[in-house]
């Protein structure tokens, strides 16, 4: 135990004295002074600490609206954006060294011949690096959490969920760090080792959020079109039995428009899917940094009437019942004249009902994030970081110095 | 000084060390050694001939191929018996950011020293390498002998039985050298095993008990320097006013008499010669017994090598080597 609170101990004292933590924590004040810069009053928001106002009839001071604005922006933009990009970026920089540092000559013989096994100090160093990340983001919560109550009255602890949301984040990319460092003992290929990894896994879940929203608007087209080709269908099948030729003629002109639409989206579905599996493995084996930073933003909105996309997109402020509806593009299916009429008929139809399932999916999707458990998305991450852990321990121990 | 005596436990003693890096580099090739308690036992060879990495093997830095013994009673890698042992690496680099103080509560820490038991050991080692003055200063700011000094601090904070020091006198300043002889001259004393691997011929003479030459992962030569350089010793015997003829050693004339070498032997093989110069009526003007030099036996050892291995020095690469 001695030991490793002399471990602990010295990353501390190495944290100190590296100019970059200096400049994250200055950076971090600034952007939280920022953050409780913002105000409301009984007619709108201020920013800046007055110096610049905007009225707004809805959002408040006292109301729902400015509690979801206020806490949204916290957790979508300063947690989402700064804390877990550029803070995250600049701590990858400052604690890449640690373990470089600590394998060179010189260095590790003092360390490694003392009466403490190399798991030990591994393990106690890696924590020691994500003490840099627990310090930042504890002052950043702290400064958050005063400020949200002093402006909105909102003295609610769940901001706190930020320390260990965006240190186990961290965590996911800094094992890689270790691994990598540990292995080439360069703190430059560590750090380009880890923005590749990093990017790697924002890449595919890009990919696969899109790869998955896409599947799903073409399945939605699908749906809808497969009720709309039964029904023409029957209409033909009617129009014959009763020996309607006309009838029957115009069903079947009808009939064509959906019928290639519905193999459109089912063309389109099936390649899809070969990706959708490729996308949906690898995401298997990658840890859910974004899932796991969407946890403070899905908690902070739990049983909350509006969401800041709410907000954002003016939905909040609409009065009930009278959400946008797709729009008219004009004409009808039975004032359609001839033949062009017709086909400009089937374009807008089907222009309308992609833009219909693309909203639609939109929501699904949200859905389904939000129905994925917690303990899914850190348990599935905490085995990729306990596997790289692992590999770097492996490494460090047979490892001669 | 403790005698070396084969009964008791040995602080070292290790059999048939071998390590071979990744691609093939032999580092080591079967080194034995034995260091007993209040020793001090030498290691010299030259650059890459393995030193430090036996060094490091002893101090589990670095992983034998093969390797049988024992530190201090205890299977080599045996981890809670480094608490027993002291160990200056070559060329170490303490963090930067650190005090001279804080380095020592930090390595005091690592060897399970309570902080109680720290302040006291870490005002003790300060005073003994002289750094005390220096104490809340950043040891980035000091110069290589300092950061020696604050060095052998470190390795005698835990009060060790047995201590390995790599290289302890470099970069140190003549009266520094004087002083750290001195140290391991008083900690021998206290009974302590000393192994020190150093390059510095002159300053190991005065102190070594016991010495072992590698060379290319090999124990070359090994024994006290009295063994080491008893076959290799020199009479010189020199006398005026007597005609002599000699027929078995060699006699040269010099402008103020005669010189006879005697190759070998110890003081009783000198004898017959300064009886017969004497009988003869001459005088004899000089006696002197001339040592091998440890420089002497360095270089000895390196032709013994190279004629044994016919390769060049240093570590041998490639598995047929």
């Amino acid at each position: 135990m001695i030991a490793i609170l002399a471990i602990l101990r010295e990353s501390w004292l190495f944290l100190r004295s590296e100019m970059l933590f200096k400049v994250v924590m200055g950076l971090n004040i600034l952007v939280i002074v920022a953050y409780a810069s913002v105000g409301f009053d009984d007619t709108g928001v201020s920013v800046f600490f007055g110096l610049t106002h905007f009225d707004h009839d809805f959002v408040r001071a006292g109301t729902e609206l400015a509690r979801t604005l206020y806490l949204g922006i916290y957790s979508a933009f300063i947690v989402n954006i700064w804390l877990a990009w550029a803070a995250s970026i600049l701590a990858l920089i400052s604690t890449s060294s640690i373990f470089p540092s600590f394998l060179s000559e010189g260095s590790v013989e003092l360390m490694l011949s003392r009466p403490i096994s190399r798991t030990t100090i591994f393990l106690t160093k890696y924590f020691g690096g994500l003490i840099f990340v627990m310090l930042q983001v504890g002052v950043f919560t702290l400064g958050a959490f005063l400020a949200a109550g002093c402006r909105i009255s909102e003295w609610d602890p769940t901001i706190f969920l930020a320390i260990p949301l965006i240190t186990l984040f961290y965590s996911y990319l800094f094992c890689v760090n270790v691994l990598v460092g540990i292995i080439t003992r360069s703190t430059l290929v560590a750090i380009l080792a880890t923005l590749l990894f990093w990017f790697g896994t924002f890449g595919v879940r890009f990919a696969d959020d899109r790869v998955n929203r896409f599947a799903i608007v073409n399945e939605t087209i699908m749906e809808r079109t497969s009720s709309r080709v039964e029904q023409l269908q029957k209409e033909y099948d009617d129009a014959l039995a009763t020996g309607n030729e006309k009838e029957a003629a115009d069903a079947a002109y009808w009939l064509t428009g959906p019928e290639e639409e519905y193999e459109q989206a089912q063309t389109t579905l099936g390649q899809l899917r070969i990706w959708a599996t490729t996308l949906d493995t690898l995401r298997i084996i990658m840890p859910e940094t974004a899932r796991t930073l969407g946890l403070l933003h899905r908690k902070l909105e739990q049983d909350k009437d509006f969401t800041i996309q709410d907000v954002l997109s003016g939905r909040a402020f609409e009065e009930p019942g009278s959400e946008s509806k797709p729009d008219n593009f004009g004409g009808s299916w039975e004032s359609a004249q001839n033949k062009d009429d017709n086909e400009k008929l089937n374009r807008r139809e089907r222009r309308r009902a992609f833009k219909q399932a693309e909203m639609e999916a939109t929501e699904t999707m949200i859905e389904r994030e939000n129905a994925i458990p917690a303990w899914h998305i850190i348990g599935k991450s905490l085995i990729f970081e306990f596997v790289v852990l692992a590999l770097g321990i492996w490494f460090f121990r047979r490892r001669d110095f | 000084m403790l005698p070396s005596c084969r009964y008791m436990p040995a602080a070292i003693e290790i059999q048939d060390v071998h390590k071979t890096f990744r691609r093939g580099v032999k580092a080591l090739r079967g080194v034995s050694m034995r260091v007993d308690p209040g020793q001090v036992f030498c290691l010299l060879g030259p650059n890459g001939a393995g030193k430090s990495t036996l060094v490091k093997i002893l101090m589990t830095v670095v992983h034998a191929s093969k390797i049988s013994g024992t530190i201090l009673g205890k299977p080599v890698g045996h981890t809670a018996t480094l608490r027993r042992v002291g160990y200056l690496p070559e060329h170490h680099r303490f963090p930067k950011y650190m005090t001279a103080e804080q380095a020592l509560h930090f390595y005091g820490g690592l060897t399970g020293l309570r902080r109680r038991d720290r302040v006291l050991r870490i005002q003790q080692m300060l005073d003994l390498v002289g750094m005390s003055d220096w104490r809340t200063h950043k040891v980035g700011t000091f110069s290589k002998g300092m950061q020696q000094r604050v060095g052998i601090a470190q390795a005698l904070l835990h009060d060790p039985e047995l201590l390995l020091l790599d290289e302890p006198t470099d970069g140190v300043d003549p009266v520094g050298r004087r002083e750290i002889r001195d140290l391991i001259l008083h900690l021998r004393s206290e009974g302590r095993a000393i192994l020190i691997n150093s390059h510095i011929l002159a300053e190991l003479e005065s102190i070594c008990d016991q010495l072992a030459v590698v060379v290319k992962g090999r124990v070359a030569l090994e024994g006290t320097i009295n063994e080491l350089t008893r076959d290799n010793r020199r009479w010189i015997i020199g006398y005026t006013d007597a005609d002599l003829e000699w027929e078995d050693v060699s006699a040269k004339q010099h402008p103020h008499g005669v010189r006879i070498t005697l190759q070998g032997g110890d003081a009783t093989s000198a004898q017959p010669i300064i009886d017969r110069v004497r009988a003869a009526g001459g005088m004899v003007t000089e006696v002197t017994e001339v040592r091998e030099t440890l420089e002497d036996l360095f270089m000895r050892a390196l032709e013994l090598a190279e004629d044994r291995d016919g390769a060049t020095l240093g570590a041998a690469r490639g598995r047929n080597a």
